[in-house]
């Protein structure tokens, strides 16, 4: 199997693209929620599959999460983005989000809560890989979100999947709202066949 | 596609296609007026798209909650981002019958849409588009995954030698009583049952043996007890029953009988006949059980009394066993 790898200013360029995507993103994300979005920098790795359970992990600690992931393609270039909920976010969030008949934060049950997880991931998924796209010049096409678990925790998330893959390209940026109880991770995950078609997209904008 | 030169001729049937392709495309404008209703929401809806055009979404379909929709939509207009529904969420967004009506096994069509925005000449986004995807199998299948993911939980809960449930089970039904006792001051009492040298018969004459042996136990506690008592295969060589609404003197009964019905019991190993004999715990409830596990130990002392004086007896628990 070909071994793809990541020089530094490939992996610069990956972190710039990512964060003015999720600059974008951010900015729809205050817009909607109308609260500021603190920025963090993305972190931008080529990870082997069996650390990919240990960047999922990371990310949420030993909390109970919940996910939805959403696969994207165009021009070659396939990947799935993944946002893990803590779910101790839900009760703020329903109130910034103000959604009818969610003014009591206490009864949120899992259906109203499935709500807001799908508005956000819609929302985040959808102006990353817009913005990353638009940067590349290619339009990435989106499938239909899954949920991949609701309150479990984040090792338990990727217990199903296809190993076929050894290596994903990464990139992960940790979204926090100032001043409320909100955090989600975002993991853009791009398979191994098409870091290369990346690369050379990436070095094409770099000469 | 957005930049290739597209003739009237082509425009023709890439209209064909949008009318017969076999997903649901509706645009609405800003006012969430219909200004197209493809062949697929034709056919399902029995509304034209003739019928269709200008008429306002939440009219012509009354069961799309209109608050929760705009406020979906409102995102893709304002923030021109594509928004996504899925049928975990909400079954259907249009109220369509299944697909296959005779062999399908919902009534109802399982959606997931898709809203997009819809860019005008000058990059505004006066118009939205809900694709409606057909997703009934895969909401059915799932269910049946999970319902088949449930019977496996089910089977996972019964002993399979004994066909009696299992500890886990049981002891759900015990916190159970045990709570209900505390409330309604019920008597009701456990017995704990364990077969004699059943080590020994192991040894002796093999496994096989001593399966048949804790089969015939729990054949002939099945056959005794009532319909309402419930019993379990407690582990190793021990069985329990709750006995529901039974107090010590009743529980003492039943204990007695069914130790009496086994004693007279004989399992046959080729000429030689293996005797059986039990000893057996019991424990009526006590408001001074603090919890569940406290009327369980109390029936395990009184069994360990019971093994303690030889076997093949019944001992009812006491408090003053408490100190020992």
């Amino acid at each position: 199997m070909s071994s793809v790898s990541l020089n530094e200013d490939q992996r610069d360029c990956y972190q710039e693209l990512t964060n003015v995507a999720m600059g974008q993103a951010a900015d729809r994300l205050a817009r909607l929620l109308d609260a500021y979005v603190v920025l963090p920098v993305p972190k931008v790795n080529l990870i082997e599959n069996s650390e990919l359970h240990m960047a999922i992990q990371a990310a949420e600690a030993d909390a109970a999460v919940s996910a939805v992931c959403q696969g994207f393609i165009g021009a070659g270039i396939a990947g799935e983005a993944m946002l893990l909920f803590n779910d101790t976010s839900f009760a703020d969030l329903a109130t910034l989000m103000n959604y009818p008949g969610m003014n009591n934060p206490e009864a949120l049950d899992r259906e109203a809560e499935l709500e807001l997880l799908m508005d956000v991931s819609s929302l985040l998924i959808g102006a990353c890989i817009q913005g990353i796209g638009e940067q590349l010049e290619i339009h990435f096409n989106q499938g239909h979100p899954v949920v991949l678990g609701q309150h479990c925790l984040a090792s338990d998330i990727l217990k199903s999947g296809n190993h076929q893959w050894t290596k994903t390209l990464a990139i992960e940026i940790h979204y926090t709202l100032e001043h409320v109880n909100i955090d989600c991770d975002l993991l853009l995950l791009f398979t191994e066949d098409s870091v290369e078609k990346l690369n050379n997209v990436i070095d094409f904008l770099l000469d | 596609m957005s930049d290739a030169n597209i003739g009237i001729g082509d425009i023709h049937w890439l209209m064909d296609i949008l009318q017969n392709i076999d997903v649901g495309l509706v645009v609405l404008d800003r006012n969430y007026n219909i200004q197209l209703w493809n062949g697929f929401m034709e056919s399902h809806s029995g509304v034209s798209p003739q019928n269709a055009k200008d008429q306002n979404l939440f009219q012509l379909c009354p069961e799309i909650p209109q608050d929760w929709f705009k406020q979906k939509s409102e995102a893709v207009f304002q923030l021109k981002t594509r928004t996504f529904t899925i049928w975990e969420q909400r079954p259907y967004l249009f109220k369509f019958k299944n697909y296959r009506p005779i062999t399908g096994r919902t009534a109802m069509m399982y959606q997931n849409t898709s809203i997009i925005p819809l860019e005008s000449v000058d990059k505004t986004v006066d118009h939205i588009c809900i694709i409606v995807y057909d997703v009934t199998d895969v909401a059915v299948n799932h269910e049946d995954a999970r319902s088949a993911n449930e019977s496996l939980l089910e089977l996972n809960s019964v002993d399979q030698l004994t066909e009696l449930p299992n500890r886990v089970i049981w002891e759900q039904d015990v916190r159970r009583e045990h709570a209900r006792c505390k409330r309604s001051g019920n008597p009701s009492s456990i017995a704990i049952f364990d077969i004699d040298n059943l080590a020994a018969i192991n040894a002796q004459h093999g496994h096989r043996v001593g399966d048949r042996v804790l089969k015939t136990v729990s054949d002939s506690l099945q056959q005794t007890m009532r319909q309402t008592d419930l019993p379990c295969r407690f582990g190793g060589d021990l069985f329990a029953v709750l006995l529901v609404d039974t107090d010590a003197q009743s529980a003492m009964e039943f204990a007695e009988r069914i130790r009496t019905i086994i004693h007279g019991l004989i399992v046959r190993q080729g000429d030689q006949p293996i005797q059986i004999t039990t000893s057996i715990g019991l424990a009526a409830f006590d408001a001074d059980f603090s919890t569940e596990t406290d009327w369980l130990l109390a029936a395990n002392k009184a069994l360990l009394h019971a093994k303690q004086q030889g076997g093949n007896q019944t001992t009812l628990y006491h408090p003053n066993m408490r100190k020992s």
